[in-house]
């Protein structure tokens, strides 16, 4: 079995488990913040772009067009390393803070979309029906729209996740340690990429498959409750 | 600002062009070999379709960075010397892989959303499976798949941006260099080359949008 060892020698792979495990605990919390800004974000633009006011729709518009035709990591360069220091903040953003910031300005372009094409997929008549027992705007949203919005949506969001854990791998350019960088540590300090990017690329598998077996749980249960 | 402008327009615009080359180049090889890929995982039989499948998620489930690394760095680890890839082709074949993916899926579900009674009565008329894939079946599909296409060469021409990391000359780069030069300008630098970006991507997605109202959109798995 010695001959693997050329190729892949797990017992240097073995040394560095507490980087990976960091790299890969980071990965996860730099997605999930992401997520949850992306998620608010998105929300906040698909009912702006879906409104009537042309101000609110025209902003929501440009804001998709400009993140969707712009390239992530020029988003991250421009957020990290052009934004001024922040008035509220008194100082600028550590890479960590843009870094998170600019992946959920990012997913939330993506996830507005999704999030509206869920909201128009609800039919007027339901619409109709809570306006016609006296709910406002912000009830019929809440109580009627966004809840059967969230069930049709939550497949594509799901996906939009995983393709948010993978770019999450970009920060790594302006210095935040996550799983990407773990394997640059590697590389770095050992001149060994197998290791290293093998390694890495396991584990994002291992987290992508965490994915797909939820996102397939959740289409199932979805299914379940509709039919 | 001005002169600044006026001093890394060309360095951009050649930075513009070689971002251009990759991507028109990727757009071919990825689309050909997901072609390939996609009408192989319909055709094909289980044990095809479920090795395709295995080679789709498995790129799907990591990083574009990591598939350029693997390319560039572990390939040439193995020794063997036609994959000693220099900077360019290496960056082109890790885009094509990735392209090939989502273009596979694309043709996957174009063939599979045309009716089955198409396929059946061109049976029914005589024509052998081949013929009514050819004549029937394809062409209604190849319809269908080009609106996502305007996608997937955004997804490709935003890739791009990554290439920078094994030292192609891209736009990317060419920014970097530029505020290497200038670095009391970074703002601006960063927002031209967010701008040549928009530029050429924003036309496309425009494009897809008027092929999705001409040709009707396609529902992918998500």
């Amino acid at each position: 079995m010695d001959w693997i060892l050329d190729y892949y020698n797990w017992r240097v792979v073995a040394q560095y488990v507490p980087e990976f495990t960091r790299g890969m605990t980071a990965t996860m919390w730099i997605s999930l913040l992401s997520l949850i800004f992306s998620l608010v974000i998105g929300t906040v633009t698909a009912i702006m772009r879906i409104s009537s006011n042309p101000i609110l729709w025209r902003l929501a518009a440009g804001y998709v067009q400009a993140i969707r035709s712009t390239p992530l990591l020029i988003q991250i360069y421009v957020i990290y390393f052009s934004l001024p220091a922040l008035p509220i903040l008194d100082r600028r953003l550590d890479e960590l803070e843009g870094g998170i910031l600019a992946l959920g300005l990012n997913a939330g372009a993506y996830m507005s979309e999704i999030i509206r094409a869920g909201i128009e997929s609800i039919s007027k008549g339901q619409v109709e029906g809570a306006q016609s027992v006296g709910m406002t705007y912000l009830q019929r949203m809440r109580y009627v729209v966004l809840p059967q919005a969230v069930a049709n949506v939550l497949p594509p969001l799901l996906g939009q996740t995983a393709v948010l854990i993978k770019d999450s791998s970009l920060v790594s350019f302006i210095g935040v340690f996550e799983l990407f960088g773990a394997g640059l540590t590697v590389l770095s300090e050992r001149l060994m990429p197998n290791e290293a990017f093998l390694t890495v690329a396991f584990l994002y598998l291992v987290i992508y498959a965490i994915m797909l077996l939820f996102s397939n749980y959740a289409q199932r249960r979805l299914g379940g409750a509709r039919a | 600002m001005i002169d600044v402008m006026k001093l890394t327009m060309p360095f951009l615009v050649e930075g513009l062009w070689m971002t251009f080359k990759i991507s028109l180049i990727t757009i071919f090889c990825g689309s050909a070999l997901g072609f390939v890929v996609g009408m192989l995982r319909t055709v094909g039989g289980w044990a095809v379709s479920s090795t395709l499948g295995i080679y789709i998620h498995t790129l799907r489930g990591t990083p574009f960075l990591i598939h350029l690394y693997v390319i560039y760095f572990i390939l040439p680890e193995t020794g063997i010397s036609w994959l000693q890839l220099e900077a360019f082709p290496a960056a082109v074949i890790a885009l094509s892989l990735y392209t090939s993916t989502y273009v596979a899926e694309i043709v996957r579900s174009a063939v599979e959303a045309v009716p089955n009674g198409q396929g059946e009565a061109a049976r029914s008329a005589g024509m052998t499976a081949w013929q009514s894939m050819r004549h029937v079946i394809l062409p209604q599909a190849l319809k269908m798949m080009i609106p996502p296409m305007g996608g997937i060469y955004v997804i490709i021409i935003k890739g791009t941006s990554i290439v920078s990391v094994i030292g192609i000359a891209e736009l990317v780069r060419a920014g970097e260099h530029a505020t290497q030069r200038h670095p009391r300008e970074l703002m601006l630098i960063y927002g031209m080359t967010a701008l040549m970006y928009f530029v050429y991507c924003y036309p496309v997605l425009r494009l897809a949008r008027w092929a999705e109202t001409r040709f009707g959109s396609l529902r992918l798995p998500s």
